[in-house]
């Protein structure tokens, strides 16, 4: 642990705020609360919002996970994991279930999350309304005065153009009944696990400066419509080739020397948690 | 033993955290107020000046009701250099155990709801009441709640009324937080929907 740094590396006073922020957003399911973003020693765009909900959470007690895009191992979660460990000599951990805190980019964990986690998840932009309204003048007053039909609209010229709905990521969810909302670019796969979850969902976003929340036991519903239902991407008849979960996220890869086309678990600590509790079984 | 700003001011806002995102669920800050001892001198609760320590500081403003009120704002200022003002204008509004009936009430009325655009400008309400505990006089509902939860809390008055008057016009509001002599926290954000179970058994019969 470094100590020329304050505990979590922030100072008393970037925490409060952050906290003060966090609350609000609380109280507010799915509003996006601003929030003076600090400079941190990562690049913003790389999951600053996340680290900031991060840090201002973490205690001596918790246990931290971090993933990107389901990888424990990735580079920025690697980089993430090695600043809080260093700046709070907190406990680090892969298995989804032994963690208090979990970070993740662009994943919600195949395990289910339990009452005492807090998930933290990196936002690169925030609002759902803005592939069709740049100014944030305007959106903010679109969100205020529940005028959402341009996030409808969107969804239809999709369903026109291309004959489906086509948000591969990020399809905005409506929260509580009220604020439409970005569920940051996890896959339509993991939308669902947004709603009614059993632990705390907080969004984090740096370089908008934004954070926003979904309480525990909050409506979310995907925007859909009657005749064009939500459908998450579907992988039946699929497997992970490495440990034969089905009903999970697949990655889609392929063989370069064959050309075989092959799928594999996107959620690696949950691919590894299946291979080993298989080979335990083997052995006895 | 003292009490750290750093570490134990972080546990009081994990359990705010806590109790904010699952309301109805009562939170013990009993462990960090027995740090504090000896270091408040002023009116109130050991409680209440945790939290406001864990959310105060100068980019924000409060204001105290209660007979030791300007005490407590004398203390609290000097602790986190917040500002104290007019109730409509506070972030945060502070009611001491004996500030007496209608308080709440009064509060309540006059704190800042935010607006539309910006309902996270809204005032937050931090009250000292009667024994927070488990049971079913008051039914919640809403985000961070399964179903539905029971709480008993000793306070007199129409302050629900008076809550959901204000809060009629979601998202606009107040967010409650009460503590008690315990120092057990509960916490009402705004989309907490609270009902009298006298009026659960009106329905009943009817």
């Amino acid at each position: 642990m470094i100590n020329a740094y304050n505990f979590a590396f922030f100072d008393e006073g970037s925490k409060r705020e952050i906290r003060r922020a966090t609350l609000k957003a609380i109280a507010l399911p799915g509003y996006q609360v601003p929030f003076a973003s600090r400079e941190m020693p990562i690049g913003r765009g790389w999951g600053t919002g996340g680290l900031q909900l991060t840090l201002s959470l973490i205690g001596r007690e918790d246990v931290l996970k971090v993933i990107d895009q389901g990888s424990d191992e990735s580079v920025n979660a690697v980089s993430i994991k090695k600043l809080v460990s260093d700046t709070t000599g907190v406990q680090i951990t892969e298995h989804t279930s032994q963690a208090t805190i979990i970070q993740s980019r662009h994943r919600i964990p195949e395990v289910p999350l339990k009452k005492e986690q807090i998930l933290v998840l990196q936002v690169p932009l925030p609002e759902p309304l803005r592939y069709f309204e740049s100014s944030e003048h305007e959106t903010k007053k679109l969100h205020a005065e529940k005028e959402y039909s341009g996030a409808w609209l969107m969804l239809f010229e999709q369903i026109m153009k291309y004959g489906s709905m086509t948000t591969g990521a990020d399809h905005p969810v409506m929260v509580h009944g009220r604020y439409v909302m970005a569920p940051s670019p996890i896959p339509r796969f993991d939308n669902p696990k947004m709603d009614e979850n059993e632990a705390l969902i907080l969004l984090g976003a740096g370089r908008e400066k934004k954070i926003y929340a979904v309480p525990p036991f909050t409506r979310i519903v995907s925007l859909d419509f009657e005749d064009y239902p939500f459908e998450k991407e579907s992988f039946d008849g699929k497997c992970c080739r490495l440990c034969g979960s089905e009903g999970v996220f697949l990655d889609e890869l392929i063989d370069e020397a064959t050309g075989e086309v092959y799928y594999q678990c996107n959620d690696t600590s949950y691919c590894y948690e299946i291979l080993n509790k298989d080979e335990k079984a083997g052995v006895n | 033993m003292k009490l750290d700003v750093v570490h134990d001011l972080q546990s009081v806002y994990r359990k705010l955290v806590d109790s904010t995102s699952r309301p109805g669920l009562i939170s013990d800050l009993g462990k960090e107020a027995a740090l504090l001892d000896g270091e408040n001198a002023a009116g109130c609760s050991r409680s209440l000046l945790l939290l406001a320590l864990t959310l105060l500081d100068p980019e924000v403003t409060f204001k105290v009701y209660g007979s030791e009120a300007e005490a407590v704002e004398g203390e609290i200022n000097q602790l986190t250099f917040a500002k104290a003002v007019q109730a409509d204008q506070a972030d945060y509004l502070f009611l001491l155990k004996d500030a007496g009936a209608g308080y709440l009430e009064h509060a309540i009325e006059n704190a800042n709801p935010g607006t539309f655009a910006n309902p996270h400008k809204s005032a937050v309400i931090i009250a000292e009441t009667g024994a927070i505990t488990e049971g079913d006089n008051l039914l919640l509902s809403g985000p961070g709640i399964q179903t539905k939860i029971g709480i008993n809390v000793e306070l007199a008055g129409d302050w629900i009324e008076k809550r959901n008057e204000k809060n009629r016009e979601y998202p606009t509001g107040v967010d409650l937080v009460f503590v008690d002599r315990n120092h057990q926290l509960l916490s009402l954000p705004r989309t907490t929907q609270i009902t009298e179970s006298r009026e659960v058994e009106k329905e009943w019969v009817m």
